[in-house]
């Protein structure tokens, strides 16, 4: 994250250096590369790679490359740092990757709730109804969606 | 009403009548001699046998249910396919007995003498054998879930592919026996004694193995996911493409100087000290890994349904699943790739081992932990996952994209499990 740039407009920022404790409600995204503890609410939080935030955290989106910790609500939400342990994520969507310096996501003992809860018994159900199909009318399966593994057989 | 009387009775089998397919249901033929007597198919249930001598009797497919034969002596008798659904035999001697695919569901054997006894396919589920001696006896192919076999003497027994799921063998006594794939999961084997006993192929999964003795045991290729571990001693056991408990062991809480994890168990690989805690945890399925390392693909397609089945692929494998799976297992060997393909289904599953998942389908747990040990999971934008994921000792490499629905609980290696 190009920290201080990565923002053009209006912003909240917290210097590497910085501690925070307590409450901060902004209206412009904030940008953390010291250490918040405590309730934090905004449109948009970016954590460097330095930084640390610590709590109650409730934003539109998140997007982390330091250390996460607490509970965070989002709507999107994009880690590739670090997450202690007893983390609670809420969130629409997740997008957790290894950093473009090969830094892997690390995890403590945490709680990931992404996008809708998975439905069994649908997800069953729909199976079951493609074990009932008759197999040519099974298509072919899609190679496109493979990002690694095993490629089948040729059918037929 | 029994057809005839006790009298008659003792008199027939004292003459060498044959008494086949007799009613004698409710009859009291407490303390008789009927050494030898013929009773096949004959109808005793409920009837009072207490400290009879039935030895070397032929009672086979004879019906005995609820009867009370505490104390009887029942030496070399012939129950073939007899039916001893909750019958009373506490303290009889069934040495050298025959009760090859008897019914003993229920049953009460606490004490009892089966020493030598052949009890292929025989149904002793929910039966108590507390202190039973089980020595030589032949128990292959069993059903014993949630049987009480706490304290049992069964030194160079042959249990193989018995099925002793849930049950307690607390202190049991199975030096040199044989369980070669027996299923003890969720079995309590508290404070056992494996010395020296085969275990290959052995599902222990979720098994309490607390203070258990497995010396010199023959664990290759068994499989140990969630099973405790704690205060065990294993040294010298025999662990080629064993799967580990993917739970943390505690320090000091195993004691084991030394492994062979040579496929051939011929003690040519010992592994010592800081090796031990991974072997045990994550398995020893590379160790297993054919010569060569040439990859085995396996593709499960669209359509096909897979209930109840435990899969192990080795080392290198690689899977695809775009198939409904229910209440399987699925044990992977180091660096195995598993993709569940976006069609694929895996229901009230677990997987295990050290391999790399990438799931582009769906993902529900049956137990928590459902995840264990995983090298690298992957969950694409399309993909589901429900469940607890225990990290490799190594650390679980985490890759999840947008769109991906997830309720999981990450749980590093060292902490607690949490039960759901």
């Amino acid at each position: 994250m190009n920290d201080k740039n990565a923002l053009t407009g209006k912003h909240t920022l917290v210097e590497e250096g910085t501690e925070l404790t307590g409450t901060i409600k902004s209206s412009v995204p904030i940008v953390v590369m010291g250490k918040i503890e405590g309730d934090i609410a905004g449109p948009e939080i970016r954590v460097a790679a330095t930084g640390v935030v610590a709590g109650n955290v409730k934003v539109q989106r998140l997007r982390s490359e330091g250390e996460l910790a607490g509970v965070v609500e989002a709507e999107a939400v994009q880690i590739s740092g670090r997450v202690r342990d007893r983390t609670v994520i809420r969130a629409r969507t997740l997008e957790m990757t290894v950093t473009s310096q090969g830094m892997e996501v690390q995890f403590g003992a945490c709680e990931l709730q992404v996008g809708d809860e998975p439905n069994k018994a649908a997800a069953i159900a729909a199976a079951t109804a493609a074990a009932a199909t008759p197999p040519d009318a099974v298509r072919k399966p899609d190679e496109t969606s493979r990002k690694r593994g095993t490629q089948p057989p040729p059918l037929g | 009403m029994a057809a005839i009387t006790r009298d008659e009775v003792i008199k027939r089998v004292g003459r060498g009548d044959k008494l086949e397919r007799i009613d004698l249901k409710g009859l009291d033929l407490s303390k008789a001699k009927l050494v030898k007597g013929s009773f096949e198919r004959a109808d005793l249930d409920g009837a009072n046998l207490e400290a009879a001598d039935l030895s070397q009797a032929s009672m086979r497919r004879a019906t005995l249910r609820e009867a009370y034969l505490v104390g009887a002596n029942l030496a070399g008798v012939n129950l073939e396919n007899a039916d001893l659904e909750g019958a009373k035999l506490e303290r009889a001697n069934l040495a050298g007995a025959n009760l090859t695919r008897a019914n003993l569901e229920g049953a009460n054997l606490t004490n009892a003498n089966l020493a030598g006894a052949q009890l292929s396919y025989a149904q002793l589920a929910g039966a108590k054998l507390g202190r039973a001696n089980l020595a030589n006896a032949v128990m292959t192919h069993a059903e014993l879930d949630e049987a009480y076999l706490g304290a049992v003497a069964a030194p160079g027994a042959r249990l193989n592919n018995t099925s002793l799921a849930g049950a307690n063998l607390e202190e049991a006594k199975l030096a040199g026996a044989i369980l070669d794939e027996a299923t003890l999961s969720r079995a309590n084997a508290r404070g056992v004694d494996f010395t020296r006993t085969s275990l290959v192929k052995t599902n222990l999964s979720g098994a309490d193995l607390t203070n258990a003795d497995l010396t010199g045991a023959d664990l290759r290729y068994a499989t140990f996911a969630r099973a405790q571990l704690a205060g065990a001693r294993l040294t010298g056991a025999k662990a080629a493409g064993l799967i580990g408990t993917g739970l943390p062991l505690g320090a000091g809480a195993v004691e084991v100087i030394w492994l062979d994890l040579s496929p051939a168990g011929d003690g040519s690989q010992r592994v010592e000290n800081g090796v031990l805690p991974a072997v045990l945890m994550t398995g020893a399925v590379a160790a297993s890994a054919p010569p060569g390392g040439e990859s085995r693909r396996r593709y499960f397609g669209r359509g096909d349904v897979l209930r109840n089945a435990a899969l192990q692929f080795d080392a290198g494998a690689q899977i695809e699943i775009d198939s409904l799976f229910q209440d399987c297992t699925i044990q992977l060997g180091d660096d195995t790739e598993l993709v569940i393909g976006p069609s694929g289904v895996l229901a009230d599953c677990e997987i295990v081992g050290a391999g790399n998942v990438t799931i582009h389908g769906k993902f529900f747990e049956k137990k928590s932990p459902g995840i264990v040990g995983l090298r690298e999971l992957h969950v694409s934008g399309k993909g589901a996952v429900v469940a607890a994921v225990t990290q490799n000792p190594e650390r679980t490499r985490f890759e999840f994209e947008t769109g991906c629905q997830l309720r999981v609980k990450i749980v590093p290696t060292g902490a607690p499990t949490d039960k759901r």
